[in-house]
């Protein structure tokens, strides 16, 4: 089961309306077939860029995260809902991270580029491009005859 | 060795032969240096600042990740400047283009309010040359 984070961005309007408009984005939420498992409120401010939808131009608005599992194919329609929605200034659906643990590679990266694996890769690669070259099966390290 | 430092005296091969023989042999088993150890002067392994604190970069996380935005053009800066691992980069690019395009962080600039916060790198002194 996938979790979804939705970064919805409100219009500023009165708290009645917001309220609305909360319930109204998690009632869809509902309907497509999804749960809620965390609602948080990341306050009002001024976006760093206007955005203009629905007709009008908006320079602040409110930032709201819904933390939901939902089925994949639902995504799309819920964006699509989302989008219709005038009081919605911009939406975002993205998967919640899942921390994983990854050993730092910098201390590697940082050595002198013939020490560095993908370097080695690289050159073994180019290896491999060489023009072949006659074996003479002698069982001697050098030409015996004059050439 | 008085003998030798009172004058130039010629002494039989023999004499000589044997002090040198005796200061060799005499040698304190303690002494001897042990060739199984570690090499000690082995570097410590690097680690970058995010590895180091443990910090997985989140696209909310827009104060951190706007320490790796510069304020002139709002563009990410490289590995060669910002020091991180190259799995640790990827994810600091990613998450920074997933908070511009949700409307919380700026893309042409660095937001005025994070001017001021401490820097994590010299964008001077980057550790490879810049390739332009």
């Amino acid at each position: 089961m996938i979790t979804y984070e939705l970064m919805v961005l409100l219009r500023i309007m009165p708290k009645s309306e917001l309220v609305s408009t909360l319930k109204r984005t998690a009632e869809t939420l509902f309907d497509k077939g999804g749960i809620i498992r965390k609602l948080e409120n990341l306050g009002t401010r001024d976006m760093p860029y206007k955005t203009s939808v629905h007709g009008m131009v908006y320079n602040r608005a409110s930032y709201f995260l819904f933390e939901f599992n939902a089925p994949p194919l639902a995504i799309r329609d819920l964006l699509d809902e989302y989008g219709r929605d005038i009081d919605i200034i911009r939406r975002r659906i993205y998967k919640k991270i899942v921390p994983e643990h990854q050993e730092c590679t910098l201390h590697e990266e940082l050595q002198p580029a013939p020490y560095r694996k993908n370097v080695q890769e690289l050159v073994e690669q180019a290896r491999k491009l060489d023009k072949p070259k006659f074996n003479y099966n002698t069982g001697l390290d050098y030409y015996p005859f004059q050439k | 060795m008085n003998i030798l430092n009172r004058s130039l005296v010629r002494l039989p091969i023999t004499i000589l032969q044997s002090w040198t023989s005796r200061c060799t042999y005499v040698t304190n088993i303690t002494d001897v240096p042990n060739f199984d150890m570690e090499n000690p002067f082995e570097k410590e392994r690097k680690q970058c600042i995010l590895c180091k604190h443990n910090i997985i970069p989140d696209y909310k996380n827009v104060k951190l990740l706007s320490q790796f935005q510069s304020p002139y053009t709002g563009r990410i800066y490289g590995r060669h400047i910002t020091g991180l691992c190259e799995h640790k980069q990827t994810e600091v690019e990613t998450e920074i283009v997933k908070a511009q395009s949700a409307g919380l962080m700026a893309t042409y600039m660095k937001e005025p309010v994070f001017i001021k916060s401490p820097k994590l790198f010299d964008v001077e002194n980057p550790l490879r040359p810049h390739r332009f």
